[in-house]
């Protein structure tokens, strides 16, 4: 089914029941079906003479008739939220949209493939319409949209499009990857986050290891923000880049401190997309 | 010529428009630029805030000063007048043919010294001792001869004074020399101290309408006169009486002492008869003539161009450090990765051999 190329699968796990009649590959809320033995009820409530559980009937003092219920497997859909400011432009060990397309492709190859829907919304500062992709079994229209996020131009200064995804993603709950570096101010972080509370937020921070650790011992830089914040000439010493460094570890712990409340824990995506790294990440928080 | 800011301008100034230019550092920096995602991820640092301003700093210097070097600066010359001790000294000369005897009357041989050399020895001297003097040299002998007008160039006055002893010719003209001596002085500043040495080895009959004339001239003048009279051994002094008729003819000196000492000017004779008495006659002349002179001094058109280029240079050199200590750690970063991937190319190669 799966091409040799493709990589692993992202395994997840909702953290809620899915409801709903479809058939899935999670664990439903409801019951029905052919799954997990979920409990037993009195016959009259469910006229199922297939599953009488006769163990059950028997042990009961008031001689009712017991029917097994069994859990209903039900589908989910996954949404990626990518941040398409200017800053994911960046290039450094890796190319910073080039891991959201790998994370995308891999999401909706995994997704798609167990049943589930996948869609995709991307946000500068206003709701990118053309990259839209409401969530979807078909699993080629899922990679193609995936695909086109590689393409896609970044030039906003800031992802306030991502209140409108918010908006768009009412209803069911839903697992939802929001794909960003989260240069943002701490209110629009907590501003994005509570708006998906409903959600499984699973942010995904994009890093690279030349931002931190790849730093230079010594020497003269020119930053140049991408997103338009202004230059500004850096003489990297060892001491400055240790703080640098304490820095990039405080935002990361602020992050991760600010998604407590919302989401799950971010997962720090850097330089290479790491399928089951991500599994292990999901399957553990 | 530009327009003189003060006593400063440019040989051509039309590159002065380019001047705008040197605001290029405040827009664009040399260093490479880094994009990174967001600048406010590098902690707040006030050396490399320094720095920076340095470098913009270092910038503008580099291109203002090229700038400017090519415009060819200048501090345009100018003459400052000042106050010393000394005075416009008016030097007239005897270049007579017996100049080129000795004291002794003789043509000079061996060690001896002519009248001339001795002259030009002394009075060269005595031109470079005397720092805030004017002279002027004229010479004469039948007719007078312009050497060189008043002037405070030492150096010209020197060169005309070491000319002196060159041959001389013909006869002794003291009158028409007088007058030509007495035009050097020029329009009459007040409190300048005038002087006019005469140096000659004899006397000339002058003629009684130039008496008034040179007269008139000293009266308006009103110069120091000092008689440098070189006494040939065995002529008559100037103070001696001829034994027949007391005619201008027959002691031309006395005559011309007595012209002069009724001229109504401080006068004074030295009556030398060897290289020493001069120089002493020279030192006492030295002495008299002390007292305050305006002089001016010129200070030639000096040009900027180099240390217009100095502070180019210095502003450079820090803009070649900063780009030597530049990082470009997104590069290096990618190049690491090429590395990373180039193994895997030749892996693949070898494989595709094998098979």
């Amino acid at each position: 089914m799966s091409a040799p190329e493709d990589g692993a699968d992202i395994v997840y796990w909702p953290r809620w029941r899915p409801g709903g009649h479809r058939v899935g590959a999670h664990r439903g809320r409801d019951a029905g079906g052919l799954g997990t033995f979920r409990d037993t009820v009195s016959f009259l409530r469910l006229p199922d003479a297939r599953r009488i559980d006769i163990r059950a009937s028997l042990r009961d003092p008031f001689e009712g008739v017991a029917v097994r219920r069994f859990e209903a497997r039900s589908p989910v859909e996954t949404y990626a939220l990518i941040d398409l400011s200017a800053s994911m432009r960046f290039r450094g060990r890796a190319d910073r949209l080039g891991l959201a397309t790998a994370f995308c492709t891999a999401l909706a190859r995994s997704a798609t493939r167990i049943g589930d829907g996948f869609g995709l919304m991307a946000a500068d500062a206003a709701f990118r319409e053309d990259l839209y992709l409401p969530a979807t079994r078909h699993r080629a229209a899922a990679t193609l949209a995936a695909a086109r996020i590689g393409e896609a131009t970044c030039a906003g200064a800031s992802a306030e499009g991502l209140m409108e995804a918010a908006r768009r993603l009412a209803g069911r709950p839903k697992l939802v990857f929001l794909v960003s570096d989260f240069r943002w101010p701490e209110a629009a972080i907590t501003r994005v986050l509570s708006a998906l509370a409903l959600h499984d937020v699973t942010p995904v921070l994009l890093a690279d290891t030349l931002e931190d650790d790849g730093l230079p011992a010594f020497g003269l830089v020119e930053l140049d923000d991408l997103e338009g914040a202004g230059r500004r000439l850096v003489l990297l010493r060892p001491s400055l880049r240790r703080r640098w460094r304490q820095r990039e570890v405080e935002r990361i712990e602020t992050l991760r401190r600010l998604c407590t409340p919302f989401a799950r824990p971010p997962f720090r995506l850097a330089d290479r997309f790491d399928a089951e790294a991500l599994t292990r990440h999901l399957l553990t928080t | 010529m530009g327009a003189p800011l003060g006593s400063f301008g440019v040989a051509t100034p039309w590159l002065l428009w380019l001047l705008p230019l040197a605001l290029l550092p405040l827009l664009r920096s040399a260093t490479r630029r880094t994009a990174i995602s967001a600048v406010s991820a590098a902690p707040a640092d006030p050396l490399s805030a320094a720095l920076s301003a340095v470098l913009t700093g270092a910038g503008l210097l580099a291109l203002t000063g090229l700038i400017v070097a090519l415009a060819g600066p200048y501090r345009a010359g100018e003459s400052v007048t000042r106050t010393g001790i000394g005075a416009q000294v008016s030097m007239l000369i005897d270049r007579s043919g017996s100049m080129n005897e000795t004291f002794a009357g003789r043509q000079p041989s061996g060690e001896e010294e002519s009248k001339a050399a001795a002259s030009r020895r002394i009075l060269g001297a005595f031109v470079g001792e005397r720092a805030h003097d004017l002279f002027a040299v004229t010479a004469f002998s039948t007719a007078p001869m312009l050497v060189m007008p008043m002037t405070d160039r030492r150096d010209a006055v020197r060169a005309a004074i070491s000319a002196i002893d060159r041959p001389g010719l013909d006869y002794t003209n003291v009158a028409r020399g007088l007058g030509m001596a007495l035009s050097q002085f020029g329009p009459a500043a007040p409190g300048v101290s005038r002087a006019l040495l005469l140096v000659s080895d004899g006397a000339a009959v002058i003629d009684p309408r130039i008496q008034a004339q040179l007269r008139a001239e000293f009266a308006k003048v009103r110069p120091n006169l000092y008689w440098l009279f070189l006494r040939t051994k065995g002529s008559p002094s100037i103070h001696d009486k001829p034994a027949g008729e007391d005619t201008p003819q027959a002691a031309p000196e006395r005559h011309l002492d007595l012209f002069f000492k009724s001229l109504a000017v401080p006068y004074r004779a030295f009556e030398a008869e060897g290289a020493e008495a001069v120089a002493g006659a020279v030192r006492q002349i030295e002495a008299l003539e002390r007292d305050p002179i305006p002089y001016t001094e010129i200070r030639p058109r000096r040009d900027l161009t180099g240390y217009a280029y100095a502070v180019a240079a210095l502003g450079l050199l820090l803009l070649v450090l900063a780009k030597l200590a530049e990082a470009d750690f997104l590069r290096q970063g990618a190049r690491a990765t090429g590395e990373r991937a180039a193994p895997a190319g030749q892996a693949g190669a070898e494989r595709r051999k094998a098979a």
